[in-house]
């Protein structure tokens, strides 16, 4: 019997994809097609000779890579033949939060306004150029008001000495995460400048855990990957 | 309704931040000095709300547990700050102070900072017409006899000293002779005893006396003249009450 392998690889978790020999893209599984959205094709396809096996086969190796907020913690490349080589990358297991989200606690909340407020209480005290650029038809979703306006407060508190600011509010197409066994689509809020404080770094974490809100903690940027909980 | 008026950038950016949160169960604080309209400010945006004041704990307490819409004025005065819980609730609070740094923090999600008369120059001079129209109405004087310039704008203890000393000036420039007998009868009243009383309450009619003479007629010569006493007598008294 021959079994056809390649929905398999689609809809695997973890990203796969095939070069030919001059880099050139002949196959991604879905997984792939996100990351793509992170890192170029270059740098893949750069990763993948450098750690392709010396003769025709196999090899898998263990290293850490970071694309945004997708982790890595091995890859296997491998190539049958002179024409195409390829590449599997996978993914880091998340740790599962030790707290589990009180459910009761959340409200049905429009995070523009929310957002839109914790802007106007920046602007209370800081004198720095925003710009916002926001989803308007993001639906009102679930959250804990008060921890999620902390989060906000000292997420944009970071950024109090920063020239020019640049935020934005989407969501994220195709991606999604698991909360008590339930896929939820993603958020994404994501402030940027030309650099920031980190002094309330843990809190910032702390507060995300609690919502288990995804922190991307970085010199120029932190995003908050926020599950759109209906 | 409780209005609020303002021209300061910073408190119209804190009032869209509030009314925003207007609908929402969040915690919010203003901290600013006495006097600054932190209890005026949450009454004009929250006008349903409960009051209740931290010098009353248990009525806090209280509150917390019956209402889900609450304003908490003086916040700095409560001593169990930190067994509150305000997980959906919408609370205004006003503090003068901020206390516990880490503890307001942890409880507030929005923290706001109002700030003093002195740093909001149109703020006071609205307010000080304000004090002016209301004084005069009160003290039943003439608009026509007052000089707008001459009226202090003392803002030490921002809106308290501001109005406190408004009335006072109107007071004191429109006081008869039989008015001001009657302030210095009063106080003489409550204040005479020791053995030097005449020599030491007789400053609160030589001195003002002096200085008024002295600001008026210019020079000591041309002051004994309109007093008729004698010139170094005048000038003994001077001495006598410090003036300058």
């Amino acid at each position: 019997m021959k079994i056809n392998f390649e929905s398999f690889v689609e809809w695997d978790n973890s990203p796969f994809i095939l070069f030919n020999n001059s880099g050139k893209i002949l196959y991604l599984n879905h997984a792939a097609e996100i990351l793509f959205g992170y890192v170029s094709k270059k740098e893949l396809y750069d990763i993948a000779l450098c750690y392709a096996p010396h003769n025709f086969g196999y090899k898998s190796t263990t290293l850490s890579l970071h694309y945004d907020s997708f982790l890595f913690h091995a890859i296997t490349v491998g190539y049958e033949n002179e024409e195409q080589i390829s590449l599997r990358l996978y993914n880091t297991p998340r740790i599962k939060p030790a707290q589990k989200l009180q459910k009761e606690k959340l409200i049905t909340t429009d995070i523009n306004m929310l957002l839109e407020a914790n802007i106007a209480l920046f602007k209370t005290k800081n004198k720095n150029t925003l710009r916002l650029l926001t989803d308007q038809d993001l639906p009102p979703f679930k959250i804990d008001q008060n921890n999620f306006s902390k989060l906000l407060r000292k997420t944009l508190d970071a950024f109090r000495a920063s020239d020019s600011i640049d935020i934005s509010l989407k969501l994220l197409i195709g991606q999604h995460v698991i909360i008590d066994d339930k896929k939820e689509p993603i958020v994404q809020l994501s402030i940027k400048a030309n650099g920031r404080y980190v002094d309330t770094d843990n809190e910032i974490q702390h507060l995300s855990t609690q919502s288990q809100i995804k922190s991307l903690l970085k010199e120029h940027s932190i995003t908050l990957e926020i599950p759109l909980i209906q | 309704m409780e209005t609020f008026f303002t021209t300061s950038e910073k408190i119209h950016h804190m009032m869209k931040s509030i009314h925003l949160t207007k609908t929402l169960f969040v915690s919010s604080i203003i901290i600013g000095d006495k006097y600054t309209g932190k209890k005026t400010l949450a009454r004009h945006l929250f006008p349903e709300a409960t009051i209740v004041s931290g010098e009353n704990q248990e009525e806090v307490q209280m509150a917390l547990e019956h209402h889900d819409e609450l304003i908490i004025t003086d916040f700095e005065k409560l001593s169990n700050q930190s067994n509150f819980d305000f997980s959906n609730k919408r609370i205004i609070a006003t503090a003068n102070y901020i206390g516990n740094a880490t503890l307001i923090d942890d409880l507030f999600a929005f923290i706001y900072t109002m700030p003093p008369l002195s740093e909001r120059p149109d703020d006071a001079h609205y307010l000080k017409n304000l004090f002016v129209k209301e004084a005069l109405s009160i003290l039943m004087i003439d608009p026509e006899s007052i000089d707008d310039n001459a009226v202090p704008l003392n803002l030490t203890m921002n809106a308290k000293s501001l109005k406190k000393d408004i009335f006072l000036h109107l007071m004191q420039r429109t006081m008869n002779a039989q008015e001001i007998e009657n302030v210095i009868f009063h106080y003489i009243l409550k204040h005479l005893d020791g053995n030097d009383g005449y020599r030491e309450y007789l400053g609160l009619y030589e001195k003002p006396l002096i200085e008024a003479g002295l600001k008026k007629y210019g020079s000591q010569l041309q002051l004994s003249q309109v007093l008729g006493i004698n010139r170094n007598t005048l000038r003994k008294k001077i001495h006598e009450h410090n003036i300058d």
